[in-house]
């Protein structure tokens, strides 16, 4: 029991990490209905440039408040110059722009970078807590749990940020109607650029905590696909639903991990190697998600009126 | 403080504005009154309020009301209207409150004939009754409004702003503050403390005169009864003229010192309900049960999860749930950690939703209380009660004490009122909450109250063994069908109604060879459930003759009918055949009173064609029918409406 | 009654707008005086949506001349006539389904709120008490309409009538200084479109806003305005007191001769 808590704990805190990403992708899909492809881009965009520059001498102090800088510049570009040409095309033309988008943004931090391997050290040591050891006896890497919480409080505060103020306000009416929200004097581009340089934001914050935690690299834009399930389980509009979306994948995906091969081996009677299961079992449970809820847990339901 | 004030060692609190004084003095800091006003509650405390009625007071002295004028007060709960009644007792004067929602017409005759010279209303909608009436009511001189909106380009000289009055009042009070401190001490316990007008379910209304004395007395015995202290608070949404609401949020509140809080608007009640969370609750039948169906149709909306949990434990708590609130023995441990996990689960979000978490004791009156309903709020933990009263008697003649609740009787006598049974069955009633008098009907009265003292309520019942009144309907409602059998038209009536997708219903059968009724849908309930059956309806007339809510309807009645025979008394009361009327009983129409009780003898005649046709076996009949819209104008509204047969089941004989 | 009417605040001359060829306003002249309700009436097709999105900056005439607070206005955008201070709703609702109804009214409040970005973004200082500042003024609009009991619920849930309340609402805390309405009463019972005419008279009563209104139903709209335009297939036909344009001729022929 002690270890399944272990393992349990170990998922929902990586969990969290996958509803960071998750959020960036509802955000600009709320806003301005593009499914943005390019987010784990930006995630991979973001941890290289913090890394890159703490390479060249920075401090780490110095080079994350750059790296937002040039995050929220890189979104606002992005509204400007690829979005904003394209308004009222259909979502299938916003949604290829947004691969091309993909493909450039991950050239340019290569082509600036380069495409080495690099590590990145926040200064948080991926060790379990000893006193949790020493009390309960299960092991809790440290990192996971500052990282979890570093992810809750950006949740936490974006959450009061649309709910309290203006902007906030303003974002959800252009979400729910473009058209309203002009005829009110909603300034509907400076909302979108707000969009992209908080999308940006969170994938700076995603990007930090992924590239700490498995080395800032290629395949950083891989863990971004795996907010795919868990935006299928959450709903594409719903923040709450990409946080307790996010939860469940982190979780199933560690106890499939530890508990399907050895059932599987008893099942089938095999000593066949059955690892990696990680890899492909949020996309076989969101596949399972969309048979039975296809709007998700959170997403919006279509409200019917006779 | 006045000098006069501080000499009086022992400062009578025998009359209503002496009461308000003290609770200023003793408690001057404690909120006395509280208004959501622009999405905020504001507060009054008990000095504050005491001056607000001072300088309401003087302003209407300095206008020239004085000691035995009548006060017409009309609009919804608002603190100043609650003040004005204190301003008008202060001078020795007499509030009428008025129903808010009575046509002008319907106001005009109160306002005669009481000979109302200064009408206190809440606004232009009110304001506009009053310049309508006022050809036909000569006396009125004064209108007095508190809301201006939309008032601002009216010029006749009768009106005036409860703001200048209220400003005038206060110089007024400046310059000579010993003025209202002498009215106040002049007043009597013996004197006219409020009129109030009965519904006029049986012709014109008529002016039941309560004095200080006899309302105090009342207010004092019910919070004694229930230890009501100025810690309590209740939500005052019911109307002023209504003696219920008088009797709780007046005279209660100024004898217990407890704080009243007026709803930001009627229909925001549930809203306001829960951010106050009262204590003490008061509220008839029908919003108990307009409560239990919202709960419902949120339920049927509910997922598999939730409503299969809800149903679990709703079926515990019926099983315990009012056992366990009384503290009666012999509850299982098992399911006593069911219903506490209930609580948890359940019970309490939903006393929660209800606005009722904090509730200590709740009060129903005005009409019977289906048994299943009553049971339902005290299953989860409301403390709900019944009482039983009436204008005439300050709504204070039997109560329900604590433990000792049942579901069909209206509990004892309060403490100081004699209750006996009359040979025809008609509860007779004595104490010193009497009415005085009827106004200006000396022959009513003395009609009403007898040789001996005793109050004739005009309802039938009797007392069970354990000393509980029960009421079985109006005595002059009961009566026997062609065959002898008896006919207690509300009782039937009752037990429809508790069917969520029932809203009225009439039940006829007097000297007639059956049962039958008429059926008013609840719109809510019934347009949920054909919503969710994908059965397509333009309105209420069209909903209601849909085969498949006469099947549903039917459904219903033969369950009530099924109940009716367990019963070897009123197994004749059966229903055998039915319609569902085509348009909403409406007190705009003349079908309801303002209480929503049903005016029997009206519709029966109204529709006389429709009863003809029930008695005649007629499949269908064809029903034209006039209605009155808000605004006064009115349409036609027909329909061919079916008529459908009932089963009946056979008397049970009782065993043993 | 004491009806502070003005002076013009707003006219047209000559205004004529044509999508592709095809003539929607042909030679358009009339005024709109300050504090006045000015309602344009004319058969279905006759280009009163036209002459509204004019108004409104959505659409811009080819040829003509609008004057504006005495100073001929420029072509301006949906935006920037918002700024300058005319509010609208809409023939098909355009609220924010999703939003309550407080937020959907606060959102009117967008073009007066001035605090800095920043700090709103982290809800600080000045930002906070302008929220309240603009929040009470809401609760005002909320208390005007008598729609407190709806203040937190989704406005897509409730019907048709309250929804065009709340439209009313979102435009009325924009503090406008003209008002145009869009087929105010269109799809409401009797009851709901009396509640209405009651607001429209009240907003222009109690706070003096001049209303432009456009309506397809020539009864209501005679009892409330003060002066009426009638345009039929982009012309104005008629222009005057409901009285006089009840009893033009040309107005009869085509609101008889138009079937509806």
């Amino acid at each position: 029991m002690q270890f399944f808590f272990e393992v349990l704990i170990a998922g929902l805190l990586s969990g969290v990490m996958y509803s960071l990403v998750a959020l960036g992708y509802v955000l600009i899909y709320k806003a301005s209905g593009v499914f943005n492809f390019a987010q784990g881009a930006m995630v991979f965009f973001a941890a290289l440039t913090a890394v890159g520059l703490h390479d060249l001498g920075l401090s780490l102090w110095l080079s994350v408040p750059l790296t937002m800088v040039a995050m929220i510049v890189l979104g606002l570009a992005t509204e400007r110059i690829v979005l904003r040409p394209l308004v009222a095309q259909a979502e299938i033309t916003l949604f290829m722009a947004t691969i091309g988008l993909t493909f450039f943004i991950e050239g340019l931090a290569q082509a600036i970078w380069g495409a080495s391997v690099r590590g990145l050290e926040l200064g948080i040591a991926d060790v379990p807590l000893e006193w949790l050891l020493d009390v309960v006896g299960m092991a809790i890497s440290q990192f996971d749990l500052i990282a979890a919480g570093i992810a809750a409080a950006l949740v936490a505060a974006l959450a009061i940020f649309f709910s309290k103020t203006k902007i906030g306000r303003a974002l959800r009416a252009v979400a729910d109607d473009h058209q309203a929200a002009l005829s009110v004097g909603i300034p509907l581009h400076h909302i979108w650029g707000v969009v992209w340089a908080v999308a940006g934001f969170v994938a700076l914050v995603a990007g930090l905590l992924w590239g700490a935690r498995n080395g800032v690299q290629f395949a950083l834009t891989f863990v971004a696909l795996k907010a795919l399930p868990v935006l299928i389980l959450g709903g594409f509009t719903s923040v709450p639903g990409a946080i307790v979306g996010g939860l469940i994948i982190g979780a199933s995906e560690k106890l499939a991990e530890v508990y399907v091969p050895s059932l599987l081996q008893r099942l089938f009677d095999t000593q066949m190697n059955l690892g990696g299961i990680e890899g492909w079992f949020p996309y076989v449970l969101a596949l399972l998600f969309l048979l039975v809820r296809p709007e998700g847990l959170f997403g919006e339901r279509i409200i019917r009126r006779i | 403080m006045s000098v006069a004030n501080a000499l009086l060692e022992e400062p009578r609190l025998d009359t209503f504005p002496r009461l308000l004084l003290h609770h200023a003095r003793v408690r001057g800091e404690r909120p006395a009154t509280r208004e959501k006003d622009l999405g905020i509650w504001q507060t009054w405390t008990w000095s504050q309020q005491a001056e607000e009625v001072r300088a309401l007071a003087c302003g209407l002295a300095e206008l020239g009301f004085k000691r035995g004028d009548h006060l017409a007060i009309i609009g919804d709960n608002r603190p100043r209207l609650y003040w004005a009644m204190a301003a008008a007792q202060a001078l020795g004067g007499v509030p009428v409150p008025l129903y808010q929602d009575a046509v002008a017409a319907e106001m005009a005759f109160v306002l005669q004939d009481a000979e109302i010279r200064f009408a206190i209303v809440e606004d232009q909608e009110q304001v506009d009754k009053m310049l309508e009436v006022m050809g036909q009511c000569p006396a009125l001189s004064h209108i007095l409004y508190d809301d201006t909106r939309g008032l601002r380009h009216y010029i006749q000289t009768e009106l005036q702003s409860l703001d200048e009055v209220m400003e005038m009042g206060r110089i007024h009070d400046r310059e000579r503050p010993e003025f209202l401190d002498g009215e106040i001490a002049r007043g009597e316990p013996g004197d006219i403390s409020v009129m109030l007008y009965t519904s006029g379910t049986t012709g014109r209304p008529k002016g039941v005169c309560q004095t200080h004395f006899s309302f105090i007395t009342a207010a004092k015995s019910g919070c004694e009864f229930d230890h009501l202290g100025p810690q309590d608070s209740i939500l005052s949404y019911l109307p002023m003229a209504w003696v219920g609401d008088h009797l709780f949020s007046y005279a209660q509140a100024t004898v217990a010192g407890f704080t009243i809080n007026c709803p930001e608007s009627g229909d925001t009640v549930i809203t306001d309900l829960r951010e106050i969370g009262p204590t003490y609750y008061f509220a008839p039948p029908r919003v108990f049960e307009n409560l239990l169906t919202t709960v419902m149709i949120r339920m049927e909306d509910a997922s598999a999860v939730k409503r299969g949990m809800f149903e679990y434990f709703m079926a515990v708590a019926r099983r315990c749930g009012a056992e366990i609130l009384d503290g009666k023995p012999g509850v299982s441990a098992i399911d006593r950690l069911l219903y506490g996990l209930g609580n948890i689960l359940i019970y309490g979000p939903l006393r929660n939703v209800l606005g009722m978490s904090r509730i200590r004791v709740a009060y129903t009156a005005g009409a019977a209380i289906g048994p299943d309903l009553f049971r339902f709020y005290r299953s989860i933990g409301i403390n709900l009660k019944q009482l039983y009263g009436s204008t005439e008697t300050c709504a204070a003649v039997c109560l329900q004490p604590d433990g000792e609740i049942k579901f069909d009787s209206v509990g004892k006598p309060a403490p100081g009122v004699e209750v006996k049974i009359a040979g025809n069955g008609e509860v007779l009633v004595r104490g010193q909450m009497l009415l005085r008098e009827y106004y200006k009907l000396p022959a009513d009265t003395a009609e009403a109250i007898d040789s001996e003292g005793y109050f004739h309520t005009g309802d039938a019942g009797f007392f069970d063994e354990d000393g509980h009144l029960k009421i079985i309907d109006r005595a002059k409602d009961v009566g026997k069908t062609e065959s002898g059998a008896l006919f207690a038209p509300n009782y039937i009536e009752n037990k429809l109604k508790f069917f969520s997708f029932i809203k009225e219903a009439v039940a006829f059968g007097q000297g007639r060879p059956m049962v039958c009724a008429f059926i008013n849908i609840d719109m809510g309930a019934v347009g949920n459930w054909a919503e969710r059956r994908n059965i397509s309806y333009s309105g209420y007339t069209d909903l209601a003759q849909k085969p498949e809510v006469y099947e549903l309807i039917r459904g219903c009645i033969e369950k009530a009918n099924a109940e009716l025979a367990e019963d070897p008394v009123l197994s004749g009361s059966q229903v055998h055949r039915f319609l569902i009327l085509h348009k909403e009983l409406d007190p705009d129409d003349d079908e309801l009173t303002r209480t929503r009780k049903v005016r029997r003898g009206f519709v029966a005649e109204k529709y006389a064609v429709l009863i003809a046709a029930l008695y005649s076996g007629k499949a269908s009949q064809f029903i034209e029918t006039q209605v009155k819209f808000e605004d006064g104008r009115s349409g036609m509204v027909s329909a061919e409406l079916l008529i459908m047969d009932a089963r009946i089941f056979p008397a049970q004989k009782k065993a043993a | 009654m004491d009806k502070r009417i003005g002076e013009v605040i707003l006219s047209f001359q000559n205004i004529s707008l044509s999508f592709g060829g095809v003539k929607a306003l042909t030679s358009i002249g009339f005024d709109v005086r300050e504090h006045e309700i000015r309602a344009i009436i004319g058969p279905n097709g006759a280009g009163k949506s036209s002459m509204l999105n004019v108004i409104n900056g959505v659409y811009h005439p080819q040829e003509g001349e609008i004057v504006f607070r005495g100073k001929t206005r420029r072509n301006m955008n949906t935006y920037e006539s918002a700024k300058s201070g005319i509010a609208r709703t809409f023939q098909n609702i355009a609220l924010f389904k999703g939003m309550s109804v407080l937020d959907n009214i606060m959102t009117g409040r967008n073009l007066k709120m001035r605090s800095n970005f920043l700090l709103d973004a982290i809800y600080w200082g000045p930002a906070q008490r302008e929220e309240i500042a603009h929040r009470k003024k809401v609760e005002e609009v909320i208390d005007f309409l008598e729609i407190q009991h709806i203040r937190k619920t989704p406005v897509g849930r409730l019907p048709y009538g309250l929804q065009k309340r709340v439209e009313l609402g979102r435009a009325l805390a924009a503090e406008p200084s003209i008002l145009l309405l869009d087929e105010p009463m269109a799809g409401m019972n009797v009851e709901e479109k009396q509640d209405m005419c009651r607001f429209i008279l009240d907003v222009n009563d109690q706070l003096g806003t001049t209303i432009v209104l456009i309506e397809h139903d020539m009864g209501v709209v005679m009892d409330i305005s003060d002066r009426v335009v009638v345009l039929d297939y982009g012309k104005k036909i008629a222009d005057g007191t409901p009285d006089e344009v009840r009893a033009n001729q040309d107005v009869i022929d085509a609101y008889l001769g138009v079937a509806h």
